[in-house]
């Protein structure tokens, strides 16, 4: 059983997708497995490290500070490398229209609370709106692999579901949603969809479909383990699920910075000595 | 501000339900994007009604509303504005990002101060470990930060409270805030921010930004603030910051709460910001509520707190919502428990309509009622306060098999506990057989495991070539990954042996949760550590994960368990602290009040290094500390308690006693005095 309060995400759907089975331990069982995930673990760390300290300067700078306040707290020629793409990325600073980064939306999809964490929206003059999402990939996956994934049909889907329950002031029709991933971590390139209502539609029947899938495995006491072992590669529970594969390379496409913001705070709970 | 609403009224009465309206409101009727709603609790756990409210189906939504405490509040916002204030707040290196710390990380760097103050003997005259003295002198610059007091403040509060008792104490009060003042030099020195810091920071500099000022007006609208009797008075002050740029505001105020008075908590300062309101209502008991309850948590208000007023006369028995029970052993009260709980769940009660609660929930006590329960069939689940990673035996295995990776450590684990680590491990290998490998393939002397294939026939074939199999690869892996140990930090060692070896076929974590469960905690207390002493890395690992071993061996890294909601939300009975459960605010059929006798349903935890109640801006700086005082205290925590327990069952409590304690000693503790007097008056009024 999902918590009650559980909110689906790109993550998690993504997880159901590559493996029913990690769906089950990572979120209904909420199991831990402390075995390595993909390797060299310390450069896969170091990689995500830069890819949030870069999410935070783009925030910080669309929230209004100064570049050259900012740039004194970069540090490192990897960061420093992004920073400079992104102060010369004229593609968005040269784009008109209101700014959301971070934006949190939060939709129905049959009965299911999904979640999504926007890097940056940009609602334009004329009620289009702009996904952007940035991609430290060290190399540059192909425009059919982010086409398959599943955050690229949850975003915009997602988005106009959102304005819908008037989220931007009006709706939002789906013609007038585009999603941009900016390849900073490797070519610099832009990876444009556009979007149209037959898509639209054809994204929400397909998430529904994965939604509707959780809820026929919930029946099953273990959950369907993927055939693909190569996402096996890449996963943590391989010797609980009893697959003998390697450990997968962190920068293969599967890892990414995902979601930078999270809610996880520090309980105050932990720093006092409790009395009793 | 266009209107300012402040609800109160005791637990149950539907404050938090008319919240929850009230957002939706704002949404539907209103327009307001849910984004621009700050939703206000003093704990986690507390926001916990309105996710469950705002996962449904039937939420308006469009935007995800987070519930927030101010320590979040106070870190999110520092992440994201540090380039502004970083300067002015006095850190050695501005430019570096800030590294927040956990409770544990805090405890790194105090632990060096804390050992080289114990070194000095400067905390001789009391008799408290190490690991105390480091935790109350965090919970002093806590206590310091919440009500925004200075740290010579915090020292002349305690000093002059303790008055003229005996001499020794104010130089062990004032070595504290030495250790304290070192510590947060240290912290502006290397960027670091615990959770003192960060509410003065946020406080007082960030509050301070303009820029800050312009973000919070535009990002937040109406704030709702829920459970403020349990917030702290820096949380008022904020409130009372922000008032004037907000559209709307809601509070909401439980007034037989304020249980985390003892963490800092202000009831009394919060209620004064019901004066800011133009509306103040106050909620009833709801109308279903069982009489027989709401008669008994009177009773308790009234008998323990003379400002109550008497009940009146109700046609409900208070002693009808109330089981008695006495029993001359703990075991036989256990027992009688468990036989109580089965009769309940074969009634048809749902088990997580129970909780079986304790002042304090030790480990014997857990076990016996799990596996009573479990015996029957009854699912269950215990909230585990703290306790340190070395207690759990998985935990042990590990840190036994790293310090034989590392023999360069020179630390030689007795034979014991490599033949506990091994039985641990190999599948199938049972104390008996794991005591004779050890003794055979473990010198001490050298640390180091011999060969399997080396040892006589006769004993391969008692231990069996199975298990002797499983041995020699354990034994491979280790000799095989002495690099991999010195380029890797002991929290990525310790998932490689885990993964490759432990969880392995024909190992003992093969298929074991709670082992992974285990692990996982002793690796995140790992990295934690390793990423806030060695951020930029070490060429060597191998001194970092001897010192992480060490540190753990002391004692002094706790890694706190925190128990999942997750776990709560099993059907299954609950067995807490009592003062956990109330933290998660939420309403059950029944109540099992365990030891009942135990003086601890009254006592406070002794601190001699801070004090709750004197560290409170309620408190007259100078005044002393009085018996009298803290007689009154703990008359009042025990009437928030047993008034909010009470509030939050629904058909009946079964109070349950053992007239000799778990070590064996008489108990006549005062909530069990306090019910007898209360069974004795009903029943006299009810003769006359
Ligand atoms: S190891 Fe493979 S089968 Fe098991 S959960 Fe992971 S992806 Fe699924």
């Amino acid at each position: 059983m999902l918590p009650s309060d559980f909110r689906f995400s790109q993550t998690s759907l993504q997880d159901y997708v590559d493996c029913p089975r990690r769906f089950q331990l990572r979120y209904v069982d909420a199991q831990p497995w402390p075995a390595v995930q993909s390797q060299p673990v310390l450069e896969r760390e170091r990689h995500l490290d830069l890819g949030t300290r870069f999410h935070r300067l783009v925030e910080r700078h669309q929230l209004g500070m100064e570049p050259d306040t900012l740039a004194r707290t970069v540090d490192d020629p990897q960061l420093q490398a992004w920073w400079s793409a992104y102060l010369g990325f004229d593609y968005l600073h040269t784009m008109e229209g209101e700014r959301f980064p971070e934006f949190r939306a939060s939709v129905d999809i049959e009965g299911h609370r999904v979640v999504v964490a926007y890097d940056l929206l940009v609602l334009r003059p004329e009620g289009n709106v702009v996904i952007l999402d940035w991609k430290t990939h060290r190399w540059p996956p192909s425009a059919e692999w982010f086409a398959a994934r599943m955050q690229s049909r949850l975003y915009p889907l997602v988005l106009v579901l959102a304005a819908r329950r008037g989220v931007f002031g009006a709706v939002v029709r789906p013609e007038q949603v585009s999603l941009v991933y900016w390849l900073v971590g490797s070519s610099g390139d832009v990876v444009e969809f556009a979007y149209n209502e037959a898509q639209f539609e054809s994204d929400l029947s397909y998430v529904g479909s994965v939604l509707r899938g959780v809820d026929r495995e919930s029946a099953r006491e273990e959950w369907f383990k993927t055939a693909d072992e190569a996402q096996c590669r890449l996963c943590e529970y391989r010797s609980l699920c009893g697959r003998d594969v390697e450990i997968g390379a962190f920068d293969q496409f599967g890892i990414d910075v995902g979601n930078i913001v999270s809610d996880d705070v520090v309980l105050f709970e932990d720093v006092s000595e409790v009395g009793f | 501000m266009k209107t300012a609403q402040f609800v109160e009224g005791p637990a149950g009465s539907g404050k938090t339900t008319h919240a929850i309206e009230h957002i939706r409101s704002l949404i539907v009727d209103q327009g307001v994007r849910p984004d621009e709603i700050l939703l206000l609790v003093p704990q986690r756990v507390l926001g916990r009604p309105y996710q469950i409210a705002f996962s449904s189906p039937d939420w308006p939504g469009g935007a995800d509303i987070t519930p927030v405490t101010i320590g979040g509040l106070a870190r999110r916002s520092l992440e994201l504005f540090w380039p502004l204030i970083a300067e002015k707040a006095g850190f050695a290196h501005p430019t570096w990002e800030p590294g927040f710390l956990t409770i544990e990380t805090a405890q790194y760097f105090m632990a060096q101060f804390v050992n080289e103050a114990v070194e000095t003997g400067v905390f001789d005259s009391i008799s408290v470990t190490p690991f105390r003295i480091m935790n109350q002198t965090l919970d002093n610059l806590s206590k310091a930060a919440m009500n925004q007091f200075t740290l010579d403040e915090v020292a002349s509060r305690l000093v002059a409270a303790w008055g003229d008792r005996h001499s020794s104490r104010p130089p062990v009060y004032r070595a504290s805030l030495d250790l304290a003042a070192r510590f947060r030099d240290h912290c502006l020195e290397n960027s670091l921010l615990d959770f003192s810091l960060q509410i003065d920071l946020f406080m007082k500099d960030l509050l301070q930004e303009p820029v800050f000022e312009r973000y919070v007006k535009r990002a937040y609208r109406h704030l709702v603030a829920d459970n403020l009797e349990e917030n702290f008075p820096v949380v008022a002050d904020f409130i009372r910051w922000a008032w004037d740029m907000l559209d709307s505001a809601l509070l909401v105020y439980d007034t037989d709460a304020g249980y985390r008075s003892f963490l800092g908590a202000d009831p009394a300062g919060m209620h004064d910001l019901a004066d800011l309101c133009d509306e103040v209502l106050a909620f009833q008991p709801l109308q279903s509520a069982n009489s027989a309850i709401l008669a008994l948590a009177g009773e308790f208000s009234s008998r323990l707190d003379s400002a109550t007023p008497v009940p009146a006369p109700s046609p409900a028995n208070p002693l009808e919502a109330v089981h008695f029970s006495t029993h001359t052993f703990y075991p036989q009260m256990i027992d009688w428990t468990v036989d109580r709980i089965s009769e309940l769940v074969a009634g048809g009660v749902s088990p997580r309509e129970i909780v079986v609660l304790a002042p304090f929930l030790g480990d014997s006590l857990r076990f016996s009622l799990a596996q009573g329960l479990e015996q029957r069939d009854i699912p269950v689940v215990s909230h585990r306060p703290s306790r340190a990673v070395r207690d759990e035996p998985a935990a042990r295995t590990v840190l036994t098999l790293m310090s034989l990776a590392y023999p360069e450590w020179g630390y030689a684990p007795p034979s014991a506990d490599i033949a506990d680590a091994l039985g641990q491990v190999i599948d199938g290998l049972d104390p008996a057989r794991a005591w004779l490998l050890a003794t055979i393939v473990y010198k001490q002397q050298s640390g180091e495991l011999s060969s399997f294939d080396a040892i006589e026939a006769r004993a391969q074939q008692r231990i069996t070539y199975r298990a002797g199999e499983r041995y020699e690869e354990l034994r491979q892996w280790l000799v095989d990954s002495r690099d991999l140990a010195a380029s890797n930090p002991p929290d990525v060692f310790i998932s490689y042996l885990f993964g490759e070896v432990l969880s392995q076929p024909g190992f003992g974590y093969h298929a074991d949760l709670d082992a992974g469960r285990v692990v996982a905690e002793l690796v995140e207390s790992a990295r934690k550590f390793r990423q806030t002493l060695y951020p930029h890395g070490i060429e060597d690992w191998s001194s970092v994960s001897k010192e992480y071993v060490t540190l753990v061996r002391k004692g002094l890294l706790a890694a706190l368990y925190v128990a999942s909601w997750h776990a709560e939300d099993q059907d299954a009975v609950f067995v807490s602290p009592a003062y956990t459960f109330l933290m998660r605010n939420r309403q059950v059929d029944y109540q099992f009040w365990l030891d009942i006798g135990s003086s601890h349903w009254w006592e406070r935890l002794e601190q001699p290094l801070t004090h709750p109640y004197v560290l409170s801006r309620n408190f007259p700086a100078g005044q002393i500390w009085t018996d009298d005082l803290e007689y009154a205290a703990r008359r009042e925590a025990l009437r928030r308690l047993v008034v909010g327990l009470a509030r939050r069952c629904r058909e009946g409590i079964f109070a349950v006693a053992a007239q000799l304690g778990e070590q064996g000693y008489e108990q006549q503790g005062p909530l069990l005095l306090l019910l007898e007097q209360l069974g004795r008056q009903v029943d006299a009024d009810g003769a006359g």
